[in-house]
């Protein structure tokens, strides 16, 4: 990833304003920590913090087109530019960066060329031949972006809030799939799939097509020029990206430069489930494993910093980013600069606990769309800024354009959780990859029901967590919380110590306004809830023993023979409103 | 290089400090952007960020002691580690860092183990038995540190100034070659070598002998566990370091993991002299050469962030930083982590070329040995902050402590210029490079004058600087400095812009007295300046056309 900031007609040009821009650019330092450019014209400014990934030479932002009229200052990648390059014969490009391509398919196509781009990107181009500009952010919003006001009647454009937020009057999440012109002068959805109507398809599953799709998918997000591994948590998602990143390895340029197996990473206090699942898959796959062991005191010291690169207050999403966070750090250290990961499957798949309780095919899918839609507030922003915090890319196969068109094109029958087939959560992507004569994975990790992320690093995480706030936030403060903070207040200790270090470093309503909230039970949308009547009635819901559709959750119940010390440990110590990354747990009392 | 950073004895020991500390301990992450780590005891804490160059796997900081009563936070290489080790067959080592004896060696010889050290280091050592500590610097200062002092009666050490400066009442530079002890409530000096009574010594030059001791200077930095370089800029040192690297590099640790060719950095505008001479030696060499060129602008975007880091407002320092802090960044983003340099020759062998006018070598030694003294707040400065910025770590193989008893021991007559003897600048150095069988380098390289650093990145630099001033600093301003301004009153307009942005950052009295000021040319101590009486009417810091003593100055008064 890089960091991108642009002020767009600021009306001043003067030495104080540069170095101005200069400063707030720096805040962006830890997403490019390579190089820096800054291209200004009259009183607009394109600066650029830059991770070199593809062509670490010559890629030095911003760029331009042939004549210099048109300058690009970029954050992302784009997989298909060599195919696009091919499109462009009559044009000379300056680098070999895979950004390039933007400035010379604005020259072709004028504004309607950015749904030609396949891959992640938040970008600004300025056009100075009439000094109008553009800016958009890819479909899912797995970069981040956000959009400013000054009060003088200037646009900001930038990667992360620190980069606008103390100098403008008013910004918001630039939401994704989404073009702002200034010839318009107005944002415009860009992205425009089948799916978002959130009407119910009906095409077959084909398991072969499913497994082309997300290989492709995976293979294309190994272009690189640096050196790259997988996060494996052992999960089935992380599981499938580094089976086939394994298989693929060979033929990228990283295998070219002297590294002999693919590396992949996981994290967990000590003795987690994680690493316990990451060890055994990576056995399998023969990976260069690596473990990082973290402790709940490394992970206290560090929730500040975390809050500040991840810019939330949402409960999930900061117990989440913080092992994630921590392990960016050391993956860093170790000179790796790109990582895939598997964000994004329960939300097409359906993966989460509570779709067990989806009433129809219908309710389910529309779940599903509305999940994929809200990512860029939960996951996609937790696996970006938490790894960009260190000049780490995160690259997210599930999240791929037309993998996406394929799953969501899929009957939703198909998705549907039926215990009575023997079809767990995410079945069809688990079956698509069944493959007895040449295996990704072994059948028990390919069947098998993973831990949610905050769980899977280790029970005591999130205890260590609640203990901590509980010491920091006293009742008194509670009672007061509705009064502090009207809107999304804080629902819990925890939640309200999180909210505090966030108001230090972002104390701008409209800072506030970028977090989501709302009722939510293991994250689901709030419209979900009402699927299970009991749901909404139980005001703090621990999500597995609330929903009671985890395997171990039954066998707890079951039985009382092998499995009860692991189970009545996990019932115990399961803290509440648990789940992975993206909740909005502020339901009220 | 890592980041450290420890406060000793603050009142309040609650969480609120602690987040603190660890904030605080934040703005030193460039250092050791690898890992962190903060060890509190009582009202006691110790923080680290962490460089992994040796041991990157298990060396994470704080250290200890086998029952872990004795707590070490450390900045440094310890470059005779492994001897060091040896030495202490009854204890038992947690970690395979090299700095993790210091806290055995205290065990064993109290406070008195620091001269045992061989390699630079700050380091500050918690003996939670009695609750005593100490902290240490370097013998020549090449890695920083401060002390502060509290309100609350607390005291702080920290790798930089900007660490400490919100929370202390006064603060200063620690001292190199002192150590501070609770015990005694005092620092005292544990560096005491024959050259620091400034007394002139007698030794015959030997040139294998010092050729002899700066290959082991240079050879026993490439102790490394992660991808390193060497600094080229295409003077005599700085190819004098390659050329020992390289020769050297398949013996080196390095070279069984990173291969057998030596990567090499210059930087410079398009066409400055530095890239051409550097180009030259790294063909000679056959190193993996990497150039990387910047333009006026990007410095000047710069500078703002340079003096953040660097903690100066001298002016030459500032100008010589810039460049390096550019090809810092570039060089970390290539993966490497540690690059040797070739600072400090120049101040051991009088290598300036104000040394032309020494009027005798009882003054040419004492210049020397009052420019080693000052090495931390100058040159040493420069080069560890402006690659620490970044989390590069840079080595110093002529600032050895064994290389420098050597060098400093010698007849100062040896070290006079003498244009008669056709011994230019550092002559002793050169001349024992001077190997025809196996030359080290070209006849041409190894006695060339070199451009002063800021010269060679391209001439235009400077004057890009001064242009950039004129239009920021007027006239009245300068005329105002002496009131703004009282103790090291800019006199130039260049001296006042950096000044400024030094201010900003560092508003304290106690800040802007760690930088050192009074009158100098062209690097010169004041004392100095008395060796030709025309000097002191020219201000300008860099002297390239003052002192009329380059070569290429000659001929351009010739032509």
């Amino acid at each position: 990833m890089c960091g991108i900031l642009a002020v767009l007609g600021c009306s001043d040009d003067s030495q104080a304003k540069r170095a101005r821009v200069l400063e707030l650019s720096r805040r962006l330092k830890h997403r490019g920590p390579d190089w820096s450019g800054l291209y200004q014209y009259g009183d607009s400014y394109l600066s650029h913090q830059r991770l070199a990934v593809v062509d670490p030479d010559s890629g030095d932002q911003p760029l331009y087109n042939e004549d210099e009229k048109i300058v690009v200052t970029v954050n992302g990648e784009i997989y298909n530019h060599e195919e696009l390059r091919k499109s462009l014969p009559n044009h000379k490009f300056r680098t070999g960066s895979d950004c390039d391509v933007i400035a010379h398919l604005y020259e072709e196509h004028g504004e309607n060329f950015v749904d030609m781009l396949d891959g992640v990107f938040s970008f600004v181009l300025l056009d100075t031949s009439d000094n109008s500009f553009l800016a958009a952010r890819d479909a899912i919003g797995i970069t981040s972006l956000y959009i400013g006001w000054g009060l003088d009647g200037s646009i900001w454009i930038s990667s992360e809030m620190k980069g606008l937020n103390d100098d403008c009057e008013h910004f918001e999440a630039f939401p994704p799939g989404h073009l702002y012109s200034s010839k318009r002068g107005g944002l415009k959805r860009w992205y425009n799939p089948t799916w978002f109507s959130e009407a119910v398809p009906s095409a077959p599953y084909d398991p072969i097509v499913l497994r082309n799709a997300f290989e492709n998918a995976v293979v294309k997000r190994l272009m690189t020029d640096v050196p790259f591994g997988v996060l494996l948590s052992g999960g089935l998602d992380s599981s499938l990206v580094a089976s086939i990143a394994a298989r693929h390895f060979a033929g990228t340029k990283a295998a070219k430069l002297c590294e002999t197996q693919l590396q992949s990473f996981c994290v967990g206090l000590e003795g987690s489930p994680d690493l316990k699942a990451g060890k055994e898959v990576a056995d399998y796959l023969g990976t260069a494993h690596h473990e990082f062991h973290f402790t709940v005191q490394d992970g206290i010291d560090a929730i500040e910093d975390v809050i500040y690169h991840i810019e939330t207050y949402d409960v999930t999403t900061i117990r989440a980013s913080t092992p994630m966070f921590l392990m960016s750090r050391k993956i860093k250290s170790l000179g790796v600069k790109m990582v895939i990961s598997g964000e994004g499957s329960d939300e097409i798949f359906g993966g989460y606990l509570y779709f067990h309780k989806a009433p129809n095919k219908e309710e389910f899918h529309r779940e599903t769309c509305q999940k994929i839609k809200a990512l860029h507030q939960y996951d996609c922003l937790r696996a970006n800024k938490a790894t960009s915090a260190w000049g780490l890319e995160a690259r997210v196969p599930f999240l791929d354009k037309e993998f996406i068109n394929v799953v969501m094109s899929i009957d939703p029958e198909w998705k549907m959780i039926k215990p009575e087939e023997k079809r767990i959560e995410k079945w069809i992507l688990r079956k698509a990859f069944d493959d007895e004569e040449h295996s990704y994975l072994p059948k028990h990790i390919l069947y098998r029901q993973k831990e949610q992320f905050s769980d899977g690093v280790g029970y005591s995480w999130i205890d260590g967590l609640k203990a901590h706030a509980e010491l920091h936030v006293s009742d008194k403060m509670m009672l007061n919380a509705p009064n502090i903070f009207p809107h999304n207040t804080p629902a819990t200790k925890e939640a309200y110590y999180y909210r505090m270090i966030f108001e230090r470093f972002f104390p701008q309503k409209s800072a506030i306004l970028t977090v989501p909230g709302g009722a939510s039970i293991a994250c689901s949308t709030a419209r979900a809830v009402e699927w299970d009547a009991s749901w909404s009635s139980n005001l703090d819901p621990s999500g597995r023993a609330a929903l009671g559709i985890h395997d171990s959750a039954y066998e707890t119940k079951l039985s009382s023979t092998v499995n009860t010390n692991l189970a009545t440990k996990i019932v115990d110590t399961v803290p509440q409103m648990m789940e992975r990354s993206s909740t909005q747990v502020t339901i009220q009392s | 290089m890592c980041g450290i950073l420890a406060v000793f004895g603050c009142v309040d020991s609650s969480h609120s400090k602690r987040s603190r500390i660890i904030e605080l301990s934040r703005r030193l992450r460039h250092r050791g952007p690898d890992w962190s780590g903060l060890h509190c005891y009582q009202d006691c804490f110790l923080a680290h960020q962490r460089l992994a160059i040796v041991d990157p796997a298990s060396g994470d900081q704080p250290l200890y002691n086998e029952d872990k009563t004795v707590i070490v936070t450390v900045n440094g290489e310890i470059y005779n580690h492994k001897a060091l080790r040896e030495g202490l067959k009854n204890h038992q080592f947690r970690t395979g860092s090299d700095c993790e004896v210091i806290a055995h060696l205290y065990e064993e010889h109290g406070e008195d183990f620091v001269n045992m050290l061989d390699g630079m280091f700050s380091f500050v050592l918690l003996d939670t038995r009695d609750k005593s500590y100490i902290a240490a610097r370097d013998a020549i200062g090449i890695t920083p540190l401060y002390i502060g002092w509290g309100l609350d009666g607390s005291v702080w050490f920290a790798s930089e100034m900007k660490a400490l400066s919100d929370d202390c009442e006064r603060f200063m530079s620690f001292l190199p070659g002192h150590i501070y002890s609770s015990k005694t409530g005092e620092i005292r000096r544990w560096y005491n070598p024959p050259w620091y009574s400034e007394d002139i010594p007698s030794t015959p030059y030997d040139p294998l002998v010092l050729r002899r001791a700066f290959e082991k200077a240079v050879t026993k930095r490439l102790m490394t566990d992660v991808p390193f370089g060497v600094l080229l800029s295409g003077g005599l040192d700085s190819s004098l370091v390659a050329a020992v690297a390289s020769r050297y590099m398949l013996d080196s640790e390095a070279a069984c993991q990173w291969g057998s060719q030596l990567h090499t950095f210059c930087v410079g505008l398009k066409g400055s002299p530095d890239l051409k001479a550097a180009r030259e030696v790294a063909d000679y060499l056959h190193t993996r050469h990497h150039e990387f060129h910047f333009t006026v602008q990007e410095g000047i975007d710069a500078l703002e962030e340079v003096i953040y880091h660097i903690e100066t407002y001298d002016v030459t320092t500032v100008r010589a930083s810039t460049p390096m802090f550019l090809m810092s960044r570039k060089i970390k983003s290539l993966g490497v982590k540690m690059v040797l340099s070739g600072e400090g020759s120049d101040e051991i062998f009088g290598g300036y070329l104000y040394f032309h006018k020494a009027p005798n070598k009882e003054e040419f030694h004492q210049e020397t040995c009052r420019k080693i003294k000052a090495l931390h707040l100058y040159d040493c400065l420069r080069a560890n902050k402006s690659t620490s910025a970044w989390g590069l770590e840079a080595r110093v193989p002529f600032l050895d402590k064994e290389f420098i008893d050597v060098a400093m021991s010698i007849d100062p007559e040896w070290k006079m210029i003498r244009p008669d003897l056709k011994r230019i600048e550092k002559w002793i150095l050169r001349h024992a490079f001077d190997d025809d069988q196996n030359p080290y380098l070209p006849k041409h390289i190894l006695y060339r004058q070199k451009e002063q650093f800021s010269d060679g990145v391209g001439y235009s630099w400077i004057d890009g600087l001064k242009d950039h001033a004129n239009q920021q600093v007027t006239d009245a301003m300068l005329l105002k400095a002496s009131y703004i301004y009282p103790e090291n009153t800019p006199t130039t307009k260049e001296a006042y812009y950096y000044r400024t942005i030094f201010e900003k950052f560092f508003p304290k009295n106690a800040a802007r007295s760690t930088v050192p000021g009074g009158p100098s040319v062209a690097c010169s101590t004041a004392k100095a300046m008395e060796w030709d009486a025309s000097w002191s009417k020219n201000p300008d810091p860099s002297g390239r056309a003052a002192l009329g003593v380059h070569e290429s100055a000659y001929e351009e008064s010739k032509a």
